[in-house]
């Protein structure tokens, strides 16, 4: 590299540093600042709180199959009476020789156990408990969605159209673990809807609101402008290097944000191990959403500043677009278009390609817990409607697919790309019109 | 230009017997606040100072000139600032609210009469069960006045955080609450105004549109009276909740104002308080089906509040008297806030 | 896209080098307008080297022109020059101009030291080069004891004397300072003369605006007086006075019996002409206007006649200037 590019770019780093770091001290004595950062801290804390009590607290197991009641009275529950042969509804006919065992022991026993689904048919689940093999006797009667295959449940899997039905032989994986099932959805759900409405969209659109509209406008209306602007430096370079002092403070507190709420998270969430680590990309992808997000906001708002003297009214009206726009995008899961309109339409898409590669089995879960069993009342076209289990509904609601038709690594990237030109563009109009503009 | 004539006769008694301090804690009696304004103009000197010479140099004493007039009473005075403040939206003259507040105002007056119009259209057609969806009933008036989309998303918060944007704020950073506090006005009175002012705004424009709404409806359609004794009560207390609402609104987004120098804070504080208190609650109802922290959301106590008032169903589960205890605090606390800084304000040009 | 690349500051190994033949500062034919408002019309100036006093009243455009050299505005019409480069939109010669702002209001929470780092960084200088530069132009405006206290406990013209250093931090060539006495007591004008004073000895091109000339007088002898807009007089100020002084004046009087007013009024010495324009109105001629005006009013009231009005008509350098000394001394 020649010597005169080497100085350029020596000067270029000289300013940028200065007025960065004199943005960053800027907002250390503004106090809106302070308070703007403790009132989102506080208010996460508050969410916290509640998901805290949520996994501390036991979920009712439901005995959905009713193999923990003892119908006859005999002291041994159905369950057990079924497994060994005996009836469950004569008093008379109870095993022998075997210890009843404790009705808890028939609660929530034969979990939803299905390996992977792969797009097309499969064919999965397997009875625990035995309530399948031994009670039913003919093969007609353990193999009811007549596959061929005794005791088993078809899932169809329609990727294309994104549909999924199951079918079930009577029996299998009928009685799932409520508790077990509804922290992990609930742990899950907590992570999206915190992660996607909380953290991408509140902090994401409160912060520039407060910390960025006024970066020039506010310098513009106290006439300090003219310090930076008598000086060999060009007012788009002003706006950029205002805008990285504004990064200098957001983006550093966002990280925080996340770190913290992914380490208080993966410690209390369910878990075989010590810490859950499998949520590390989700909150990573969550962060760097919530990061670039911002500077988009940001970067839109400050140009708001600077076209209008009252630009904060544009940005309010911005924001509203955007709340409509990430109710869209979170409501139909991905499936509207009208989110490529929006920033936080691509902010979401990096979260919801993040939870796809953190939890492969995402959208398995939520199938699952959908179908809660099988369990449900047939409605009069003879459609089961199932009851999902507790947790399911939520994680379904705040679960997306990126949706862009390319692998998930490839829409967080090409996402982040989007945000990114997003942002240069609202720095290249918002610099345009800086520079056409007279300052009194 | 000390003349002879005045030092022998000493025109003007000094004003000895009056504790001068005008500070807040000043009871109102006006007289010593205006002596000093009007006093203090250059154009007076030469009647209010007196010479006293010695061989030395020469000692000024001044003396205001006392005020001889009758000072209106404390309630012409406190209705003029009022009047300065609502008249402003619609003419010259008054306080100049900015073109897009005014314009916002407008926008939204229309926009709130959407029920109106659409009643009196099937009222007239004679179109009975679309009448029935937009004519006057329990959840209708209850609409008119907490629904959340669009009116207290887009329509009263923006009103409220357009006026309360600069209203005490903008006098503190252009230096003109000077202008009030240098005339017989004490601050308990400048903020009572400034508050009301905005709040009667807002009600012009919640309960206004109501009452077009309700009365429209009589009068087109004919009414009997069985049928307004039967709806009368509901739509008092659909006006009791606009008060409720604007007067909330109100003191959170003024207690903003006078924390704040600027326009933008209170404005965007008070649309993140109410947007981000409501967001936040959400999002523990949708994970959690936990209700509880709606009480922290200045709109969903209030409309917690008016659910019970208006008797429509309920769509919180806690007691409602939770968020009427919130709605108390939230208050309570903003108008402490309020009192607070106004009564520790300077009063300089910031 | 990218940052300006051709920006230089002092930092540059290359040197900036500006065309040798230019004046520093060039305005042809330039106009400005704000709606229907007038604030210059049409003035061309060429200013290179020592110190020039720009007067005017308020509003006579020195704000205005200050703006323009400053790139802040955008001239309506005409073409400006700074060191032979337009200044609208191109940064480049404020590597060689220190500008003082008029506005009041500074960064309160710096310390006045920091300030000058900050902003003179915006030049290219390293940090450790701002900090040397900021302790020397801070000791050329006498403030090096109090440098690192904050600048909302400084007093005006302690706050005008911070602003000057930090224009003065690149060694600038062209130093403009709008309305710098503004504000001060005499002992921080005095101060704040001195300083403007010795940068115009060391051959700096040094502009100052000021609404009053005697301030101005004590600094410089170079001035132009703008008035709505247009340059009304330039060059040195005692010969401005002077050709006042040959300037035959007018003072028009109304009043119930001009004739009667005339016996009294050829008394005054200065008065070198009279004539009665039209019913009621009396027009005296003088080269001394200010002796006159001191005279007139005893002459008026000895000779008892009633005067309703005293009027210079059509007569701007003579009134402003009457202004700008401080009225009717």
């Amino acid at each position: 590299m020649s010597n005169r590019m080497d100085t350029i770019w020596s000067q270029l780093d000289r300013k940028s540093t200065a007025i960065a770091e004199f943005t960053l001290r800027q907002y250390r004595t503004r106090i809106s600042t302070w308070v703007v950062m403790i009132a989102s801290v506080v208010a996460l804390l508050l969410i916290l709180l509640f998901y805290i009590e949520a996994m501390n607290t036991e979920i009712e197991a439901i005995d959905n199959d009713g193999d923990s009641f003892d119908s006859d009275g005999d002291g041994y529950p159905n369950g057990q009476e079924k497994l060994l042969g005996t009836n469950p509804d004569s008093a008379e006919d109870f095993p022998s020789g075997v210890e009843p065992d404790p009705p808890e022991k028939w609660i929530n026993e034969d979990d939803i156990d299905w390996d992977s689904l792969q797009d097309g048919t499969n064919y999965v689940g397997a009875d625990d408990d035995g309530d399948c093999l031994e009670y039913y006797d003919t093969s007609s009667q353990r193999d009811t969605n007549d596959n061929g295959i005794e005791c088993d449940i078809i899932v169809n899997v329609d990727s294309f159209n994104s549909t999924i039905s199951v079918i079930s032989d009577s029996g299998v994986d009928e009685d799932p673990d409520e508790d077990k099932y509804g922290k992990e959805a609930g742990h899950r759900a907590f992570i999206l809807g915190i992660g996607k409405f909380g953290i991408v969209y509140l902090l994401g659109i409160f912060l520039p609101l407060f910390l960025a509209t006024g970066l020039i406008r506010e310098e513009m209306s106290e006439g300090t402008i003219h310090y930076m602007l008598a000086k060999p430096i060009a007012r788009g370079e002003v706006l950029l290097y205002r805008m990285l002092g504004y990064i200098g403070i957001t983006w550093p507190f966002i990280l925080a944000v996340c770190i913290g709420l992914c380490l208080i998270t993966g410690f209390t969430g369910p878990s075989d191990s010590l810490f859950r680590w499998q949520d590390v990309p989700v909150w990573m992808s969550i962060a760097w959403a919530a990061m670039l997000v911002s500077l988009v906001y940001g970067t839109i708002f400050c140009g708001f500043g600077i076209v209008w003297k009252n630009g904060v009214i544009l940005a309010i009206i911005f924001a509203a677009w955007e709340l409509g726009m990430a109710f869209v995008t979170i409501l139909t899961g991905g499936d509207s278009s009208i989110r490529y309109m929006s920033v936080i339409g691509w902010g979401m898409i990096i979260v919801d390609a993040g939870a796809a590669i953190g939890w492969p089995d995402n959208w398995q879960l939520i199938e699952i817990g959908l179908w809660g069993g099988g369990h449900g009342e047939e409605n009069w076209l003879g459609e089961v409607a199932f009851i999902p289990l507790p947790g399911a509904e939520p994680l379904s609601v705040f679960s997306g697919s990126p949706n862009l038709g390319v692998s998930n690594w490839l829409a967080f990237v090409i996402s982040t790309i989007v945000l990114i030109f997003q942002g240069i563009m609202a720095w290249f109009i918002g610099q345009t019109i800086f520079k056409g503009k007279e300052v009194n | 230009m000390p003349d002879d004539d005045l030092v022998g006769e000493e025109p003007f008694e000094p004003v000895q017997d009056k504790v001068e301090t005008y500070g807040a804690e000043t009871p109102v009696t006006g007289q010593t606040k205006m002596q000093a304004a009007w006093s203090a103009d250059t154009g007076d000197e030469e009647t209010s100072a007196k010479v006293a010479s010695s061989p030395q140099g020469q000692i000024f004493e001044q003396i205001y000139t006392p005020w001889e007039g009758t000072l209106n009473p404390r309630w012409m005075r406190n209705w003029a600032i009022l009047r300065h403040h609502i008249l402003g939206i619609f003419k010259k003259g008054h306080r100049p609210w900015n073109i897009p507040t005014r314009l916002f105002i407008f926008f939204v007056v229309i926009a709130s009469m959407t029920d109106v119009a659409l009643a009196l259209l099937f009222g007239m057609i004679g179109e009975p069960t679309l009448y029935d969806i937009w004519g006057v009933n329990r959840d209708n008036l209850y609409g008119h006045v907490m629904g959340f989309f669009p009116r207290n998303i887009l329509y009263y918060p923006i009103v409220a955080a357009l006026l309360v944007g600069g209203i005490i704020s903008e006098d503190r950073s252009h230096g003109t609450s000077a202008l009030y506090f240098s005339r017989p006005i004490n601050r308990f009175d400048y903020t009572a105004m400034k508050f009301l002012s905005v709040c009667l705004i807002l009600l012009f424009i919640i309960n206004g549109t109501l009452a077009a709404y309700y009365f429209v409806d009589i009068l087109v359609m004919g009414k009997g009276w069985a049928w307004i004794i039967d709806t009368f009560p509901m739509f008092l207390a659909a006006f009791g909740c606009g008060i409720i609402l604007s007067f909330t609104y109100t003191s959170i987004g003024l207690a903003l104002s006078s924390i704040s120098r600027g326009r933008f804070f209170p404005a965007i504080g008070l649309i993140a308080i109410l947007m981000g208190t409501r967001s936040i609650a959400a999002i523990v109802d949708a994970l959690f089906e936990r209700s509880l922290l709606y009480i922290i959301s200045p709109y969903d106590s209030v409309a917690h509040v008016c659910q019970a008032l208006i008797g429509t169903e309920m769509t919180y589960q806690h007691p409602w008297v939770w968020s009427l205890v919130s709605v108390v605090i939230m208050n309570g606390l903003a108008l402490y806030l309020l009192a607070n800084r106004v009564s520790s304000m300077e009063v300089t040009r910031e | 896209m990218m940052p300006d690349m051709t920006q230089h500051g002092k930092a540059e190994t290359e040197q900036w080098n500006p065309q040798q033949n230019v004046p520093v500062i060039m305005f042809d034919r330039v106009s400005k307008t704000y709606g229907r408002i007038n604030a210059l019309n049409s003035v061309s100036l060429g200013i290179s080297g020592g110190v020039t006093g720009i007067l005017g009243m308020n509003g006579a455009g020195k704000s205005t022109l200050f703006k323009l050299m400053m790139g802040k505005v955008k001239p309506s019409s005409g073409a400006i020059r700074l060191f032979g480069i337009d200044p609208w939109k191109n940064p480049a010669p404020y590597s060689r101009v220190g500008f003082v702002p008029e506005h009041e209001k500074m960064y309160d929470w710096m310390t006045a030291f920091d300030f000058i780092v900050t902003f003179s960084r915006l030049h290219g200088l390293t940090r450790k080069e701002a900090e040397k530069e900021a302790t020397r132009v801070l000791t050329f405006v006498s403030l090096a004891d109090v440098m690192h206290k904050r600048i909302g406990q400084f007093s005006k013209g302690m706050r005008q004397r911070v602003k000057i250093a930090h224009a003065l931090v690149n060694d600038p060539e062209l130093i403009i300072l709008d309305e710098p006495l503004q504000g001060c007591d005499p002992l921080a004008r005095t101060t704040i003369m001195n300083v403007i004073k010795e940068l115009g000895a060391m051959g700096r091109t040094v502009l100052v605006s000021s609404h009053i000339l005697n301030e101005i007088e004590r600094i410089t002898e170079q001035i132009v007086i703008l008035h709505q807009g247009r340059v009304l007089a330039l060059g040195n100020s005692h010969a401005i006075r002077e050709m006042l002084d040959q300037h035959p004046h007018k003072i028009s009087l109304e009043c119930d019996d001009p004739r009667e007013l005339a016996k009294s009024v050829i008394k005054i010495g200065e008065v070198t002409g009279m004539s009665f324009a039209e019913e009621g109105k009396l027009l005296i001629e003088t080269n001394h206007l200010g002796e006159v005006h001191k005279q007139l009013p005893k002459t008026i009231i000895e000779s008892g006649r009633k005067v309703t009005s005293i009027d210079n008509p059509n007569d701007d350098l003579q009134s402003i200037l009457m202004y700008l000394t401080g009225g009717s001394s």
